[in-house]
């Protein structure tokens, strides 16, 4: 065999066991009950515009769009969803005991790392999309809405859910890595970072994922509710921004900027979390300490 | 004989606790055994080898390969892990055939080595069944089904037999022979002395980190010559007995064992010991019913070097 025919066999060898472990770790997500827990949550938007347009009809959908779609679900489901997913991506291996076996496999560390946050992407986009889609329906199905466009508003709600779901997927899959105690840091990095400082009207909030989650909403769709004499735009004040005065938010980065930081910044923090999990030793524990 | 296992030195600290204090081993090809009692550093060891870990101190390699972060040995070693972990909602062939496909073979070859090896270990027949109902025994089998699939030509094998019932034990200790039969370096740690001696006559004895003796048992009885000998001297008149063996100049020490109206002798020349006792024993009086000495199996080496 030539050099170049051992080197295509050790290649395709390596890329069928990174495939197999994505395959491993996506049968773990869909095993486990933690991805039904997770569709109950998802579905809570749902139920909420069911109950609310049953006992509210004269509810503008645009406003229960808004406030399930925009604010309940970027701000509340998408980083639990990333943290119940991506905190565990080595430690819950480690706790399991099962790590070791993918440990002594031909198979770089990092790439396990990665392997196993994409599927734990996969799995959040796809809940994440799911479940914003049946939300769109339920909120605008049958209603009297004055959104037009909406298979075009749900696709791109869609694809900033998605995006900023990768996002914290990639930084909870850091924090993970970082300390024990990944999901308590996590629940609190979400209530105050993207909680509180988000919604500060601050340069501080540039920090934030949801604060380009809001930018990138509000760049690509309106927020119009009709009110008498004059629309309103909501996400203006519920999200601080000083449309009036500044009326193309020059202050704010566009929408490709928006895109392009949140890629980045999940690219840095998946390369950090992978030379980490390569450098690092992770003990299994032995049932006698031998 | 180029070693296939070669510790230089090793130190392995987990914070303040050692866990191997400046090993130098160098493993042959065939079937060892690696004793020591629980903390003796044998897992420790083994994850070393397997690169699971990083020395803080040493080198090890592997079949002439450093071990830590090469990962492209990891297609010549296999590992059974102490641990009795499992994705339990596999069934065991399914875990065997993704342990293979991790391992790098194609989808073909993966099939084909998941069958011979659960065949190997003798699993076939429940390998369609979920790995959570497997009892303790096919448990073990399956961990050393996954770590046989990949054909390695190094294995480690983290207390194989721990847990499992005499039959399963007798019939892993026959899978381990066969696999040193047919060529493969198997290195087996144990606790349990009797399993290890009737699977090799290699063995590396460890306690607290450290290395206490390594290489083939007959060598390793020979230190046993620099430490005190227990004989157990089983007569009626078991104190007159006593007031004799005093007198000798090698019995460093006599105990009585009233309960089993008998003597435990300590001397460091077991030899010339044993040659004056048929004389003692026919004197009137001092008739020797039974003589008997731990020192005739592994246990009592292990005893002796990892107490001294």
């Amino acid at each position: 065999m030539t050099t170049a025919a051992l080197r295509s066999a050790h290649d395709s060898s390596y890329l069928a066991s990174l495939w197999t472990l994505f395959v491993l770790a996506v049968r773990q997500h869909l095993h486990g009950k933690r991805w039904m827990v997770m569709a109950a949550l998802f579905v809570l938007p749902a139920l909420l515009a069911v109950v609310i347009r049953a006992t509210a009809s004269d509810a503008p959908s645009i406003w229960l769009e808004f406030i399930l779609i925009f604010m309940f679900i970027p701000q509340a489901l998408l980083p639990l969803v990333a943290l119940v997913y991506s905190s565990g991506i080595i430690q819950d291996e480690q706790e399991d005991q099962t790590l070791t076996y993918l440990l002594i496999r031909p198979i770089p560390r990092w790439s396990i790392y990665v392997v196993k946050l994409l599927a734990a992407l996969v799995m959040t986009v796809i809940l994440t999309a799911i479940f914003t889609t049946l939300t769109y329906i339920v909120i605008h199905v049958g209603a009297d809405s004055a959104v037009t466009n909406l298979p075009s508003r749900c696709a791109k709600a869609v694809v900033i859910h998605s995006t900023a779901v990768v996002a914290y997927c990639c930084l909870f899959g850091l924090i993970g890595l970082m300390t024990k105690r990944a999901l308590v840091v996590g629940i609190i990095y979400a209530a105050v970072v993207e909680g509180i400082l988000a919604n500060l009207p601050l340069s501080i909030r540039m920090v934030t994922v949801i604060y380009y989650t809001r930018i990138m909403a509000y760049r690509s769709m309106e927020f119009i509710a009709d009110v008498p004499h004059k629309g309103l735009d909501i996400a203006a004040g519920a999200w601080k921004l000083d449309s009036k005065v500044d009326p193309q938010l020059s202050e704010h980065p566009s929408l490709a900027l928006c895109v392009l930081i949140l890629g980045v910044a999940s690219m840095i923090f998946t390369t950090i979390a992978a030379v980490m999990c390569s450098r690092r030793e992770f003990h299994v524990k032995t049932p006698e300490g031998s | 004989m180029k070693p296939v296992v070669e510790f230089d030195e090793v130190s392995k600290w987990y914070g303040n606790v050692i866990g191997v204090n400046k090993l130098t081993i160098r493993v042959p090809a065939g079937v060892t055994g690696l004793l020591g009692p629980n903390g003796a550093g044998k897992s420790t060891l083994l994850q070393l080898a397997t690169g699971q870990l990083f020395p803080s101190q040493g080198t090890v390699t592997v079949l002439g390969q450093r071990v830590w972060g090469n990962t492209s040995l990891n297609r010549f070693i296999g590992l059974c892990p102490e641990q009795d972990a499992f994705y339990e909602w596999m069934t065991g062939w399914d875990f065997i055939h993704t342990c293979a496909r991790l391992g790098g073979l194609n989808r073909i070859d993966a099939k084909d080595a998941a069958g011979r090896a659960l065949e190997s270990v003798g699993m076939t027949k429940n390998k369609d069944r979920a790995v959570r109902g497997y009892s303790k025994g096919m448990r073990q089998r399956t961990k050393l089904a996954q770590a046989l699939v990949h054909d390695p030509e190094v294995l480690f094998l983290d207390e194989p037999m721990t847990g499992t019932d005499p039959v399963a034990r007798r019939d892993l200790m026959d899978i381990i022979q066969r696999l040193g039969g047919e060529g493969k370096s198997v290195m087996v740690s144990s606790h349990v002395l009797h399993e290890v001696q009737s699977l090799t006559p290699n063995i590396i004895l460890m306690n607290r980190g450290r290395l206490v003796a390594e290489g083939n048992i007959r060598e390793i009885r020979e230190l046993i010559d620099k430490h005190p000998h227990h004989i157990v001297l089983v007569c009626n008149e078991y104190r007159k007995l006593a007031a004799r063996l005093v007198e000798w100049d090698d019995v460093e020490g006599v105990k009585v064992l009233a309960r089993a109206q008998g003597l435990m002798v300590e001397t460091r020349s077991p030899d010339a010991f044993y040659g004056r006792l048929p004389q003692l024993s026919l004197e009137a009086g001092t008739a020797i019913d039974e003589v008997y000495s731990d020192d005739d199996n592994l246990e009592a080496v292990f005893k002796y070097l990892v107490n001294k």
